[in-house]
């Protein structure tokens, strides 16, 4: 049921302004993370990890698209690497967790690229994305703070 | 019960920003100083990483590409003065894209390039455009 909460999340946030603020290629939202960090917080890694690969899998599929899977994976799963390590280590919130992510998530998806198009030249777009991760990771994290807090009034 | 992490900013954030914001320096960096600007750049064009045009940044012609259902129009570019009385020398050429159908248009959006080493990357279309300066480079100098 997360996978497909996921995969509504990253259907919703293409309305945003497609490329944020920047015409950089590959700079989204990353809204479907906030699943991810869910799942990471409340469930562990193996579920988090069953939930990111569904999501992969189904979001290329429905985007009928199977070189998009490269990229869906290798970002989600970089991303949930990084954020489980840091997640570890304990002195990290949620916004240093959610910042790695989104960081770990770009430089997947460049590696995705370079694997693609046999080139480095999509090295040249990972600074200014680096930096724009640092924001987007921010905003996923309060976002999902809000979730939390609201949950933790629910129960 | 499940536990919620608490939403407040701890001080390591700080140093996950720092680092990430390193790396994109890092890379930046190494990414400029590849770089030089010279007169004799070479556009080349790869297609599924393989290259399938290569031609001096002086041609005047635009070129024409498609693979994997999209086509896109490479244009060069001169600018930097008035092209009827200046020097050759005054002149920066570059090309950019100039017409694409892709369905992100992140190569037509990328704009001009003029640096040995910048490239104009098409990822529907698989196709990476890229200027390569004189060879200047030694790995080893003897004698």
């Amino acid at each position: 049921m997360l996978a497909s909460l996921a995969l509504a999340l990253s259907y919703v946030e293409g309305f945003f302004p497609p490329l944020l603020l920047l015409p950089l290629p590959g700079a989204k939202w990353g809204l479907a993370n906030i699943v991810t960090v869910y799942a990471l917080y409340t469930l562990g890694a193996p579920s988090a990890l069953s939930i990111v690969l569904v999501r992969c899998t189904l979001g290329a599929l429905f985007a009928g698209n199977a070189s998009a899977l490269l990229f869906s994976l290798l970002g989600g799963l970089c991303a949930l690497a990084a954020m489980t390590l840091l997640k570890k280590c304990r002195i990290f919130s949620l916004y240093g967790v959610s910042v790695g992510g989104a960081a770990a998530h770009n430089c997947g998806q460049v590696l995705a690229a370079m694997l693609t198009l046999g080139s480095f030249a999509p090295l040249a777009y990972l600074p200014l994305l680096l930096v724009v991760s640092v924001f987007t990771g921010a905003l996923t994290a309060f976002v999902s703070t809000l979730l939390f807090r609201a949950l933790a009034h629910a129960e | 019960m499940k536990s919620y992490p608490d939403n407040r900013l701890r001080p390591a954030d700080a140093l996950v920003v720092l680092v990430v914001l390193a790396m994109a320096a890092a890379i930046a960096l190494w990414q400029f100083s590849a770089r030089t600007q010279s007169d004799a750049l070479t556009v080349v064009v790869e297609i599924d990483a393989a290259e399938v045009d290569r031609f001096p940044i002086e041609s005047l012609e635009t070129h024409t590409y498609t693979n994997n259902g999209v086509t896109l129009m490479l244009a060069p570019y001169v600018g930097g003065a008035s092209t009827v009385s200046s020097q050759e020398s005054e002149l920066t050429r570059g090309v950019c894209v100039a017409e694409s159908d892709c369905p992100t248009l992140d190569c037509v959006r990328t704009g001009v390039i003029t640096r040995a080493g910048q490239s104009i990357v098409c990822l529907p279309g698989r196709i990476v455009v890229t200027l390569e300066g004189a060879q200047q480079d030694f790995d080893a100098i003897a004698g």
